[in-house]
């Protein structure tokens, strides 16, 4: 512990550094740029800036390159509150009941909230990443895809929570999901499925268009400007911070969800596009009013704003402890360190302790930079909600299509995004729900790529999922969920038929 | 009626104002390289650097593209299909050899073909390692492979993907020594390829040197033998499967390509600035630093080198046949 | 009986449901302990005409199709025109040309607003996102045969 704390001064002194704050300081605000701006997302925002790093020594360019990573996890939440449209996977919660908020005109409330919770998370999830980094390390190597298959065997069972309407409802939202995730080159046989051979499709369908159009665009086919009165969405300026009730409900979601995003983000592969998606389905099966969620609940936005950034803090854990990349931006941050002769590995910490403590505990100031970087600018943000919707519209569509085609440079997204909007505005006619669907999307591949690895590794024996301890408890978690609503259900149901009784004894239900 | 007045006139405006001419010297306005991979892969480390250097002597701006997807296919076939004037050529890989050979092997029509493409220069070719992870017995190549024909289907293999750079190296070498045995487990890239061998998910790999010298230097996987035609200079002790007597070479190699049809005065120029760029001293520093080596070849001797290599890959695909 | 709006939504289910099996002709099934590349699709599929089917049964419970307001389709059918018009002419024409095009379209046919007040939003914007994009981010967009 007290070695731990030695190093990190050797880290701050590094950071505090004139130069090293510059850097920083330049990393976060490209970040908040990246991320506010939709498509451009972290992975191309820092490719792009590799480049210029060239003539920065390691730390320096680490330091900067991370402050775009984390800096981006901050804005991610604004396009998604504003306009509806989810700049990335994990902002797809937010535009649900962060887009609900603003209607209501709490959306500075619900920037804010994004923003303290952002801190708060991903300041956890450093204290957790300083002391706890080489141990947490080898927990991720052991969540193989067995632990995969029994995380989102979970995950499949939250999908019930997700949506307010009727279980059948959101059951064939996740099914639709599903179905559309399973699109694309079978990556176990190679055979392609339901591409019609377009190699655009090969990859399945991003999660992107699709949450694009569902959502942006969905809500705009659904919204002609004469149904919209502008006073509505519009804030006043004094308005803009979260009253006492709000941050009152917003407490408890941060916490919870900067706990279980940085868990989840340990886990390298795919797993943290989940971990906004699993807060937002915890939030609303603790709360007390579930009824509120997608109709602008405070604990909607906080829980999966402060997971998706304990996420990315969680997600260093095993890139600098040992050297191997937890999604595609550690990835990019790890060629980024090579390029500048450091090999991330299980020495980067022996044989650079500047740049991994100056690393550290530059995300420490970066965060803190990040913070005073986006409060004010919550009321800058908000103008745009000024704008009549009439003129607003146009340029929401206009940045659905740049940020769905920037994202892999591919026009059948776009296409892609505008069938998705159409069915979208079709779902809304027909009372469903689109958030399980995108559950479902994300859900698909992940789980049966990591079904179908389990039984290659236990040569179609399914007694692997009991036999590994992790899996084990997640494959028990989610018996015990079954069981639980099982009886729920069962309660529920005499408490039906109680009502019937009552309805027929001509008595109004409540 | 004035709504429309003004779009003509916008048009007209816009039309009066195109500068371009075409009969300019090549290259008259920017250059755009499209990458088939994913940032982080060892594309996007080779070419980001490569479009820098190549603006000062191109006096024109050289844009990155990523259009990753399918392993690589969407950005080939991009770029197969564009306007071969040289504004657009690709950075790809190994991987580029085989498509045309899954395909048939499923009876899809082939998108691309090598014939698509003309190679402007190879850039680096990093050798592929046999690997294990440090809680299997083996120290020789010839323990691992006795091990395995004795006891089939219980070792796992992880590679990046079918039919992928990562996964034909093993049915070169099965070529050669009959058939290992092994379960093959596919991931979505290298990354997830090692990760898997380093949790012991799976107990062999084969990746490339840049890829794995930080888990060998601290022990984690042991390399078992070089796909290289020589010893790599980082791992000296790491024999040859020249050596070992088994006649098999596999790189994981990065070049530029123009699509077909493009005209020789363009390549001409083209393949020249790729020179100049690849041997200054910048490139090859980043290199080195990433753990590469140039290992640059120009445009006809790249041919030369992809007509052997496509296919030995054209084969290898063949022996990997449909799984399932 | 008259028609439910959940007639209608589970007929789709059902049809969509249908559609995935025709169309996973040749994929292999696999085993149980080694599903191939069609047996996942296939189980959904299945769930999805099941549920599907249980909807359009209980379609008593929700209401009548006719009852569906539709009235916002006069909107939604020109904003999909001119947001497809756009897209098929994104990446030939070029990012300035074609988004000022789909701001002005929209601003002009759907909300009838002003020619010069329109004019001017779309082309201020369009070029500020242009220069933020392609000029600051350096983030390639689409470029038209004019040169931008």
């Amino acid at each position: 512990m007290e070695s731990t704390l030695q190093s990190l001064w050797l880290g701050f002194s590094v950071a505090l550094q004139p130069g090293m704050l510059w850097y920083a300081f330049v990393g976060c605000l490209v970040g908040t740029l990246v991320g506010v701006l939709p498509g451009i997302g972290p992975l191309s925002g820092i490719s792009i800036l590799l480049p210029i790093t060239f003539g920065m020594n390691a730390t320096q360019a680490v330091i900067m390159l991370a402050g775009i990573y984390y800096g981006s996890q901050y804005g991610g939440s604004t396009t998604a509150i504003l306009m509806r449209i989810p700049g990335e996977a994990s902002s797809v919660m937010t535009c649900i009941d962060g887009g609900a908020m603003a209607k209501k005109g709490r959306a500075g409330a619900a920037l804010c909230i994004a923003a303290v919770g952002s801190f708060i998370a991903g300041t956890f999830g450093l204290v957790l990443l300083t002391v706890l980094a080489p141990p947490l390390a080898s927990l991720a190597l052991s969540f193989g895809p067995p632990e995969y298959t029994a995380l989102l065997v979970l995950g499949l069972i939250f999908l019930a929570y997700m949506s307010s309407t009727s279980l059948m409802r959101t059951l064939l939202m996740a099914c639709l999901g599903l179905m559309l995730g399973m699109i694309g080159i079978d990556n176990m046989t190679g055979h392609f499925r339901y591409s019609f051979d377009l190699p655009e499709l090969g990859d399945g369908i991003g999660i992107v268009p699709v949450a694009v159009g569902l959502f942006g665009l969905g809500e705009i086919l659904s919204t002609p400007s004469k149904n919209v009165t502008a006073e509505v969405i519009s804030p006043k300026l004094r308005e803009l911070l979260p009253n006492r009730e709000e941050w009152r409900q917003s407490v408890m979601p941060i916490a919870r969800g900067s706990v279980l995003g940085f868990i989840i983000g340990i886990i390298p592969g795919s797993a943290h596009i989940i971990s906004s998606f699993l807060s937002y389905a915890l939030e609303k099966k603790v709360s007390r009013r579930p009824e509120e969620f997608g109709k602008g609940a405070v604990a909607g936005v906080a829980g999966p704003e402060s997971a998706n950034n304990a996420a990315s803090t969680g997600a260093f854990v095993p890139m600098l402890a040992l050297g191997i990349p937890t999604g595609p931006i550690t990835a990019v941050l790890i060629g980024a360190l090579m390029v500048h002769g450091v090999a991330a590995g299980p020495q980067l910490i022996s044989e650079h302790p500047q740049v991994f403590w100056g690393f550290v505990a530059s995300m420490y100031v970066g965060n803190l930079m990040l913070l005073l970087l986006n409060l004010p600018l919550v009321g800058l943000f908000v103008t745009v909600l000024r704008i009549p919707y009439a003129y607003l519209y146009p340029l929401i569509i206009m940045f659905c299509i740049i940020g769905v085609y920037e994202v892999s440079h591919s026009i059948v997204d776009v296409w892609i995004m505008l069938i998705m909007g159409i069915l979208g505005y079709g779902l809304r006619k027909f009372g469903f729900d689109p958030a399980p669907l995108v559950l479902g999307l994300v859900i698909a591949p992940i789980f049966e790529q990591s079904l179908r690895q389990s039984l290659i590794m236990s040569n179609g024996d399914y007694l692997i999922f009991l036999q590994r301890p992790i899996a084990l408890g997640l494959v028990a978690v989610s018996v015990v969920l079954l069981a639980m609503s099982a009886i729920s259900f069962v309660l529920h149901r005499k408490d039906w038929r109680a009502k019937l009784a009552e309805a027929e004894a001509g008595e109004p239900s409540a | 009626m004035d709504r429309r007045s003004f779009l003509i006139g916008a048009s007209a405006a816009a039309l009066a104002a195109k500068p371009v001419l075409a009969q300019d010297a090549f290259p008259s306005r920017p250059v755009t390289i499209v990458n088939a991979f994913p940032p982080g892969g060892v594309n996007d480390i080779v070419t980001r650097p490569l479009a820098t250097l190549l603006e000062p002597i191109l006096k024109q701006p050289v844009v990155v593209e990523t259009k990753a997807g399918a392993a690589g296919q969407v950005g080939a076939q991009f770029v197969a299909s564009a306007k071969p004037d040289g504004y657009t050529i690709l950075s790809h890989n190994t991987g580029i050899s085989g498509y045309a050979e899954v395909d048939k092997l499923f009876g899809r029509p082939a998108k691309t073909t090598r014939a698509d493409f003309i190679p402007l220069a190879r850039l680096v070719a990093d050798p592929m390692l046999l690997l294990v992870n440090d809680q299997q017995p083996w120290k020789t190549l010839k323990e691992f492979i006795d091990h395995a024909k004795a006891h089939k289907d219980t070792l796992v293999f992880s590679s990046g993907g079918l039919y992928g750079a990562s996964h034909l190296p093993l049915a070169y070498l099965e070529k050669v020594t009959g058939p290992l045995g092994l379960r093959h487990l596919p991931t979505n890239g290298g990354g997830p390829a090692i990760t898997a061998i380093l949790g012991n998910n799976a107990q062999v790999t084969t990746q490339s040197v840049s890829a794995t010298l930080p888990h060998v230097k601290s022990g984690k996987l042991r390399p078992l033998a070089t796909f290289g035609a020589t010893r790599s200079k980082v791992l000296p002790d790491v024999p040859t499967l020249k050596e070992l007597g088994h006649n098999v070479e596999y790189y994981l190699w990065v070049g530029m390509f123009a699509p077909k049809g493009t005209p020789v005065p363009i390549v001409t120029i083209l393949r020249a600035a790729i020179d100049k760029a690849a041997h200054s001293d910048q490139f090859t520093t980043t290199l080195t630093n990433a753990g590469q080596e140039l290992a640059y070849l120009d445009g006809p001797d790249f041919q030369k080198f992809w007509d052997i290599d496509g296919a030995k890959t054209d084969d290898a695909v063949k022996l990997i046949g449909r799984q399932g | 009986m008259s028609l439910r709006a959940d007639h209608v939504a589970g007929a789709f289910f059902i049809v969509a449901g249908l559609l995935v099996m025709a169309l996973s002709g040749d994929l292999p099934m696999g085993r149980l302990s080694m599903p191939g590349a069609g047996f996942l699709p296939r189980i959904v599929a299945v769930l999805m005409i099941v549920l599907g089917a249980a909807l359009a049964l209980r379609a008593h419970e929700s209401g009548p199709l006719a009852a569906i307001d539709w009235s916002d389709l006069r909107h939604a059918l020109p904003v999909v025109a001119i947001t497809a018009a756009a897209i098929a002419l994104y990446e030939r024409i070029g990012f300035i040309t074609v988004m000022i095009a789909l701001v002005l379209g929209l601003l002009l046919i759907i909300e009838r607003r002003s020619v010069w007040r329109a004019a001017i939003y779309s082309g201020v914007l369009v070029v500020l996102a242009f220069g933020l994009f392609a000029k600051a981010l350096k983030a390639p967009l689409p470029i038209g045969p004019f040169g931008f």
